[in-house]
């Protein structure tokens, strides 16, 4: 039985169709990456999984069952969801004493628990003055007060400095060697592109990929990248040409279906200045642009 | 069912403001009833027996049980912990019934307090000031548990309020709104004064108290089902609405 499985979900709100038709399972042991674009439906999602929000239709389901019918829900499952989930007011080890309570979950595990995220020093102060890195850790620190065999964890990387991000893989590599489940979003594939086993891409509510990792690697073209102060107007000579162009950043370009000898004539026949030309390593990001078909602009 | 409502008991006790609510109304009421003890002229009261007037100092805690009921819901709104609360006990109608039964338990504790203080404030001063309180201990316990009971109903008015409305500021505006505004503006339409300090519910939770200022008030028992029954209305509409809202925040 697959620890999460998710068919033919679909959540309208209003008008809005959130999430359509999206299917995918989540295997024993395995850690699958959630992503999309931020608006893509991916709390949603994982909000219907944990039984916050009502499916307008299809299921979503943990080893089976839907949320609401565990019997042990936070001894089964473990979630981290995005924005303060915190009374301001209460300490960070009240917190998870209130959560500890409700679950039967001894007050010893959870000053344990606040060893492990490192927020011991922490615990009894206010969680309001809280970074957003504490916040992100406290919010572990309660996914895993049960001692869950499923996780289910929004951005979880949100927040983190460097070093916390570092540790958050490290932690879920762990958590995962330890034959655990993890579903974790992101909106930033290379997050959770060295943890993953696989990784799920929706767009816009629809699924556009399930796979493991390499497999989408493979799958994608590559292509030149050029950079350097002209590489704006080497993309417009090269898509006058009928070449497949695309911007990666103010001033890079990567060019498909030309070789790199291909590019370096064009350059020297317009007397364009470059600093780089090198086949693209597909980067990750790429991949998931192509594949959710979102612009690289802010969002 | 016992595990959620320690749950739900310690949420409530572990914020500053569960704490100010009540220790500020407490304080209230040991404040009023030492000025008015000291400082009152009892001669001129018609129909009432003094003690009784003076014990419905104490039904000032009434509503801020009632902030307190609104409060064990909307804080969890606001502040999005009734995400953990809902992972933790994904069974709607149970998290509900825990929060209803910690407000009702602090609900009652704060009327039971506040009811007892100003017992033990007016009755010395009285018998200092040589003055007749006309009741007797029994009639003063029927007041004290009368204002636990009023102070429960209404936090259990609270908590369907709270359920229903989920908006925090607007929910307790909504209630004060309605004692202070709207039922003394229905009071102003000649002859229904009476009916609304009879049968509305700021009039049934001084009856049941047993502070009614009317004539022919409804007794302490009928008044609190009456109370239990607007608090039921409210309760299941609000348990109707959390159960099948999505919550996304």
């Amino acid at each position: 039985m697959p620890a999460i499985e998710v068919a033919g979900l679909t959540k309208r709100f209003g008008e809005t169709l959130a999430v359509d038709d999206l299917s995918f399972t989540v295997e024993q042991g395995h850690i699958v990456g959630f992503l999309g674009p931020n608006g893509a439906g991916k709390t949603t999602t994982l909000r219907v999984v944990l039984g916050l929000i009502n499916a307008t239709s299809g299921t979503a389901t943990i080893e089976g069952k839907r949320y609401a019918q565990l019997s042990d829900p936070v001894h089964t499952v473990g979630a981290l969801l995005d924005g303060g989930m915190f009374h301001p007011g209460r300490s960070g080890r009240n917190h998870l004493r209130s959560v500890a309570r409700a679950a039967g979950v001894s007050d010893a595990r959870v000053s344990e628990l606040l060893e492990l995220v490192a927020l011991s020093g922490a615990a009894d102060r206010r969680a309001g003055g809280y970074s957003l890195g504490m916040r992100q850790r406290l919010g572990l620190a309660a996914a895993l007060l049960g001692d869950p065999h499923v996780l289910v964890l929004d951005e979880p990387a949100n927040g983190l400095d460097p070093q916390g991000i570092r540790w958050l893989r490290d932690f879920l590599r762990q958590l995962a060697g330890e034959g655990r489940a993890v579903l974790v979003s992101s909106h930033v594939l290379a997050e959770v592109a060295q943890t993953a086993d696989e990784v799920v891409v929706i767009a816009r509510g629809r699924s556009v990929a399930q796979a493991p990792l390499a497999e989408l690697t493979a799958r994608s073209g590559g292509g030149m990248r050029v950079a350097g102060p002209d590489a704006p107007k080497l993309g417009e000579l090269l898509r006058a040409d009928g070449a497949d162009v695309t911007g990666d950043g103010d001033r890079a370009i990567i060019v498909k279906g030309r070789t790199g000898e291909d590019i370096g004539r064009l350059i020297a026949a317009n007397a364009i200045v470059i600093s780089e030309l090198a086949p693209s390593g597909s980067s990750l990001e790429e991949i998931f642009f192509e594949l959710t078909g979102a612009e690289g602009g802010p969002s | 069912m016992s595990r959620a409502l320690a749950a739900e008991l310690f949420k409530l006790r572990t914020t500053r403001t569960s704490w100010a609510v009540m220790g500020g109304s407490v304080l209230l009421v040991v404040i009023i009833s030492l000025i008015a003890a000291l400082a009152g002229d009892f001669d001129s009261v018609g129909g009432t027996p003094p003690g009784q007037d003076i014990m419905s100092i104490a039904g000032l805690v009434q509503i801020f049980a009632l902030v307190l009921g609104i409060l064990i819901v909307a804080t969890e709104f606001r502040h999005g912990t009734i995400t953990p609360s809902m992972l933790a006990v994904p069974d709607r109608v149970r998290l509900m019934l825990a929060k209803l039964v910690a407000g009702v338990t602090a609900g009652a504790l704060l009327g039971l307090v506040a009811g007892v203080l100003c017992a033990l404030i007016i009755f010395p001063i009285f018998s200092a000031r040589d003055i007749d309180s006309e009741v007797t201990t029994g009639h003063v316990i029927e007041l004290i548990v009368g204002n636990a009971a009023a102070s429960a109903l209404f936090a259990a008015v609270g908590v369907g309020l709270g359920a229903l409305i989920r908006n925090q500021v607007g929910a307790i505006i909504g209630a004060l709104g309605w004692l202070f505004l709207v039922e003394p503006l229905l009071g102003i339409i000649p002859g229904f004064s009476d009916f609304i300090q009879k049968w509305f519910p700021s009039g049934a939770s001084s009856e049941t108290a047993g502070t009614s200022g009317l004539d022919d008030p409804l007794s302490q028992i009928p008044a609190g089902v009456l109370l239990a029954a607007y608090a039921a209305i409210f309760l299941v509409a609000g348990i109707a609405m959390v159960r099948r809202r999505d919550v996304s925040a």
